[in-house]
């Protein structure tokens, strides 16, 4: 598929993915986000990293859990996949190695 | 917004169904019901206009590509791989083919080439003075005279005419006057100095203008303000050109000027104006201002002389066809006032006759047929012939294409039919064959901008333009491009359907041979070609044949070896004593002072006449009245048939003149010599002399007179001897003693003569190229169709040969098929051709005559040439060896 690398915002939705559990749709992960980040999003712009994670393979989708207030529609329900779970942990990893290489003095500094 | 479902508090329906139109299956449904979730949640928040809204900016926001329908693509690719297939078949077979492909697209580049040249010219033509600010508001002035079915339209107005029009309607917000008459004081040209140096420039350009002319036009300045730089009396606005040439890298506002060495009235410049840009009717360099001026002593208010072009900027919304009566109350009040007070005769019929017309300042360049001005003006005929040998060099080339396609169907009949077995529609096969000849298309026009490119300077010059190919403007690549598609669609169109159509089992079974089917339509198109090129061919003869009339036609004197020296003026009463000394020369025959020459555009002067004592019965004649001295007939090589020439210093003679016979005819005298007539003074008739063209052969001879005077600002010298270089050196050394600080100007008459007639060659320049174009098109065509014909009947002509048919037989029997369509051509295009070209030449009031010989000539060259062209292929059938095309069976 496409390349393995994951963007801020794709990584940002993957873990609302992991949040939500069993109810991740775009809807509710657009709330989600914006509820988290503070920032503005835009459902076709969720719905558009979603497609392109699935593509990756880091989410699987299916159908249900349709209301009345969706006029009658089922979701689409995204769950994480083993490598999504995988490349989430490898990113922390990756960012905590980091984390320990920068010299605390540098955070010292910073909250001077 | 139509709102039929049940639930009324939905969002609108069509915004719903566009979704499910383009979004795909695997989202379609679940962002829809993101979207009503959404929608819901907002309706009860923010009302239903505003969830409306915003659903349908959702709705927008997922045309995108990862939400568009996937089946169009799995479609899509289906047809792009079948676009890529025809465009390696197309591909395949221009590369097989390379004679026809080069044929092909050869001829549809050179049809393309003279395309965009014509068509940048049109547009450079169309463009002329459409930029100024308040355009829409400007108008020219013109006067219009229509009397017994002649109408004569002129641009010159007396002196007063524009302030009254001003001061009496409210709809003229400005009117502005120009001079542009060389030789009307220092309008033309003049030697030009700054006022701090003493060497003399000669530069030409100058016009006198208001300083309202200006702001009508809204001229922007370099230096100086528009508003005020022609304000002061002798103030003088100079070009940025003129401005760097005297002046670099200073301001040159309010530094002096001098014009012809007289410090007595020095200039000063009032701003420098940016060059007037290519596509104006106006080109001026100096504008001297009017500002303060009077030429002499009551010339400002006086209603006696017309001189002065008017251009005005009217209030928005004027109806200028209605301002154009309103004028006439000026007419009737000063102009005719003026004409009952002195017992003009004219007055009634100024009154029935006489209008002021008005002239968009746009319309001023290409429809000015008929108004004599002598500004720059252009033809709308002219961008019309243009257009059309464009247009048909254009058709001539699409021909070629359709021809050459039709021509080689059987070659891809196989391939047609092929494609039908395993499953084309007919619809498939239309658009391969589309596609294949808009390729075709865009490699032509890709060759075509690049001929169009190199032609561009050898175009200019033929044209007499400066134009250049906008390569940077933006519209130029897509014009061009869509240009390419859409004429590969046309002339793929008529191929397309005729080779789509052909039935499988026919080509299969072999039973479709040579395409002949279409051959009438092939001939047809021959025809046509062939047509078009020999009318082009007459039409390029019969110009040149008048051209040639034109300039040998008996003018009534003799343009040959005079040297005409300008700017001598200048010396004032010692150019007398430089005419002896040229006169005396070795190798001058003659020498004679005179600005008033008969070539176009030099110094004219119309005079009314009448008998004497009658100008208040009589109506007047118009007539020139030229200033002459004794020798001026002896050196132009005039004939006077009656009568005497004047003496010089004779006193008497300063009330003598001699007429021309138009003259003697308009007044209807017996006996010329010894009547008395008159103008402003009375003078006695002493001589006739022979007509002669004074003006373009377009018009007929008008009535001429010519009185005594040694004045002028042109020294003619006639040249006896042949070595014409020794004898100007020796000219110019006389002249050197007279005027150092002015170097010498001179041109020749027969050249100047010439060049009167320069539109009648570029005319013929162009009809020239443009016929060779066409003929090489068409031969082209021609060319590859008999070199087609050859090879399909290459079996046939090998049996023939093997049989004992002889070469001849066999040329005969490949050639004589063309010749026999070139003949019906020649059939139709005399005719035409003829009819053409004598409604060109009834503008000339002296022209040549169209005879056989013209058609004969034309028609054989045609002949031969396409003999020529189809004998290469045939000739080279007749003689082969029969073996090499029959041993593969």
């Amino acid at each position: 598929m496409k390349g393995t690398y994951l963007g801020e915002f794709e990584e940002l939705v993957l873990l609302t993915v992991g949040i939500l559990y069993d109810d991740a749709y775009g809807l509710a992960i657009v709330d989600e986000l914006e509820k988290q980040t503070g920032r503005n999003v835009m459902l076709s712009s969720a719905h558009k990293a979603l497609v392109r994670l699935e593509d990756k393979g880091y989410l699987k989708s299916k159908m249900g859990g349709a209301t009345e207030s969706r006029g009658g529609r089922e979701k689409r329900l995204y769950e994480l996949t083993h490598a999504g779970a995988k490349v989430l942990e490898q990113s922390k990893e990756l960012r905590n190695a980091m984390w320990n290489q920068v010299p605390k003095i540098v955070w010292e500094g910073n909250s001077l | 917004m139509s709102q039929s479902t049940p639930k009324n508090a939905g969002p609108p329906n069509w915004a719903i169904s566009f979704f499910r139109r383009f979004c795909n299956d695997h989202l379609c449904d679940a962002v829809l019901g993101d979207m009503l979730e959404l929608y819901n949640r907002r309706f009860t928040k923010a009302g239903k206009r505003k969830a409306d809204w915003l659903f349908i900016w959702n709705v927008i926001q997922f045309l995108q590509p990862f939400a568009l329908k996937k089946t169009k693509k799995s479609q899509n690719s289906n047809t792009a791989a079948m676009f890529k297939n025809y465009l390696k078949v197309a591909w395949r077979s221009m590369v097989r083919q390379k004679m026809y492909t080069s044929i092909k697209i050869g001829g549809f580049a050179l049809g393309i080439a003279a395309c965009i040249l014509i068509s940048l010219f049109i547009r450079q033509e169309l463009s002329y003075d459409n930029f100024y600010g308040n355009g829409d508001r400007i108008y020219r002035a013109y006067n219009e005279f229509a009397s017994e079915g002649e109408v004569n339209k002129w641009t010159s107005f007396p002196a007063p005419t524009a302030g009254i029009f001003k001061a009496d309607f409210p709809e003229v917000v400005k009117a502005g006057r120009l001079i542009p008459y060389p030789g009307w004081f220092n309008a033309g040209s003049n030697l030009f100095r700054r006022g701090d140096q003493v060497q003399n420039t000669y530069e030409e350009g100058f016009a006198y203008a208001d300083q309202s002319l200006i702001d009508i036009l809204q001229i922007p300045m370099v230096y100086g303000q528009t508003e005020n730089a022609l304000a002061d009396p002798y103030s003088i606005v100079i070009s940025k050109t003129v401005a760097d040439k005297y002046f670099p890298d200073e301001d040159p506002v309010g530094k002096p000027i001098i014009l012809n060495d007289d410090e007595k009235t020095p200039y000063k410049v009032g701003g420098v104006m940016q060059d007037f840009p290519n596509n104006t009717h106006l080109q001026y360099d100096y504008l001297i201002t009017l500002t303060g001026l009077e030429f002499w002593e009551g010339e400002q208010t006086s209603w006696c002389c017309w001189n002065y072009n008017i251009y005005f900027e009217l209030q928005p919304g004027t109806d200028p066809k209605e301002l154009e009566t309103k004028l006439l109350a000026v007419r009737d009040t000063h102009y005719v006032g003026h004409l009952e007070k002195n017992g003009d005769q004219s007055a009634e019929e100024v009154k029935k006759n006489h209008f002021f017309r008005l002239q968009p300042i746009a319309e001023v360049y290409l429809y000015s047929d008929g108004i004599h001005s002598n500004v720059e003006t252009g033809d709308i005929q002219f961008v019309w012939l243009f257009g059309g040998v464009a247009f048909f060099v254009l058709l001539l080339a699409c021909i070629n294409f359709i021809n050459l396609s039709t021509a080689k169907s059987a070659n891809r009949a196989k391939e047609v039919g092929m494609r039908k077995v395993v499953g084309s529609f007919k619809i498939h096969l239309v658009r391969q064959f589309l596609a294949e000849s808009t390729l075709y298309s865009l490699v032509s026009f890709l060759v075509g901008v690049l001929l169009a490119w190199i032609g561009m300077p050898f175009f200019n010059q033929l044209a007499d333009k400066s134009l250049t190919i906008p390569w940077l403007e933006w519209w130029f690549i897509p014009t061009l491009f869509g240009s390419a598609v859409l004429v590969g669609i046309l002339a793929g169109l008529y191929p397309a359907f005729y080779l789509s159509a052909f039935k499988p089992i026919d080509v299969l079974k072999g039973s479709l041979s040579s395409g002949s089917k279409s051959s009438r339509m092939r001939s047809i198109m021959v025809i046509f070609q062939f047509t078009t090129s020999v009318v082009l061919i007459i039409g390029t003869f019969i110009i040149y044949r008048q051209m040639q009339y034109i300039l040998n036609k008996k003018i009534g004197f003799d343009k040959e070896h005079v040297v005409l020296i300008q700017g001598a003026n200048t010396l004032g009463d010692r150019v007398k004593t430089l005419k002896t000394e040229l006169a005396s020369l070795a190798g001058v025959q003659n020498a004679a002072i005179s600005g008033y020459l008969p070539i176009s555009g030099t110094k004219r002067d119309g005079n009314p006449f009448w008998r004497e004592g009658k100008s208040k019965e009589d109506k007047a004649v118009g007539a020139q009245r030229w200033y002459v001295d004794s020798d001026y007939m002896g050196t132009l090589g005039m004939k006077l048939v009656d009568g005497r020439n004047f003496i010089q210093g004779m006193a008497a003679d300063s009330s003598s003149i001699i007429v021309n016979q138009a003259f003697v005819s308009e007044f209807g005298f017996e006996n010329p010599v010894g009547e008395r007539i008159q103008n402003w003074k009375p003078y006695t008739i002493i001589g006739v002399v022979e007509d002669f063209h004074f003006e373009s052969l377009k018009g007929k001879i008008e009535p001429l007179t010519m009185v005594y005077g040694e004045w002028g600002d042109v020294v003619s010298v006639k040249v006896s001897s042949s070595d014409m270089k020794e004898v100007l050196a020796s000219i110019k050394s006389v002249w050197d003693d007279f005027a150092p600080n002015q170097p010498m100007r001179y041109s020749f008459l027969d050249e100047s003569y010439a060049r009167m007639y320069e539109d009648v060659q570029t005319m013929g320049r162009v009809f020239t190229t443009f016929a060779v174009l066409a003929i090489v098109v068409a031969c082209l065509g021609l060319f590859a169709l008999s070199a087609y014909m050859v090879e399909q009947r290459g079996k046939e002509i090998s049996i023939r040969i093997v049989l004992g048919a002889s070469g001849r037989v066999i040329f005969n029997l490949l050639t004589l098929n063309f010749i026999k369509l070139v003949f019906i051509s020649l059939l139709l295009a005399i005719p035409l051709g003829w009819y053409l070209m004598k409604s060109w030449l009834e503008d000339y009031t002296y022209r040549t005559d169209i005879t056989w010989e013209v058609f004969a000539l034309s028609g054989l060259m045609a002949l031969g040439i396409a003999v020529l062209t189809i004998s290469f292929e045939s000739i080279k059938a007749s003689r082969m060896n029969p073996i090499k095309s029959l041993r593969s069976e």
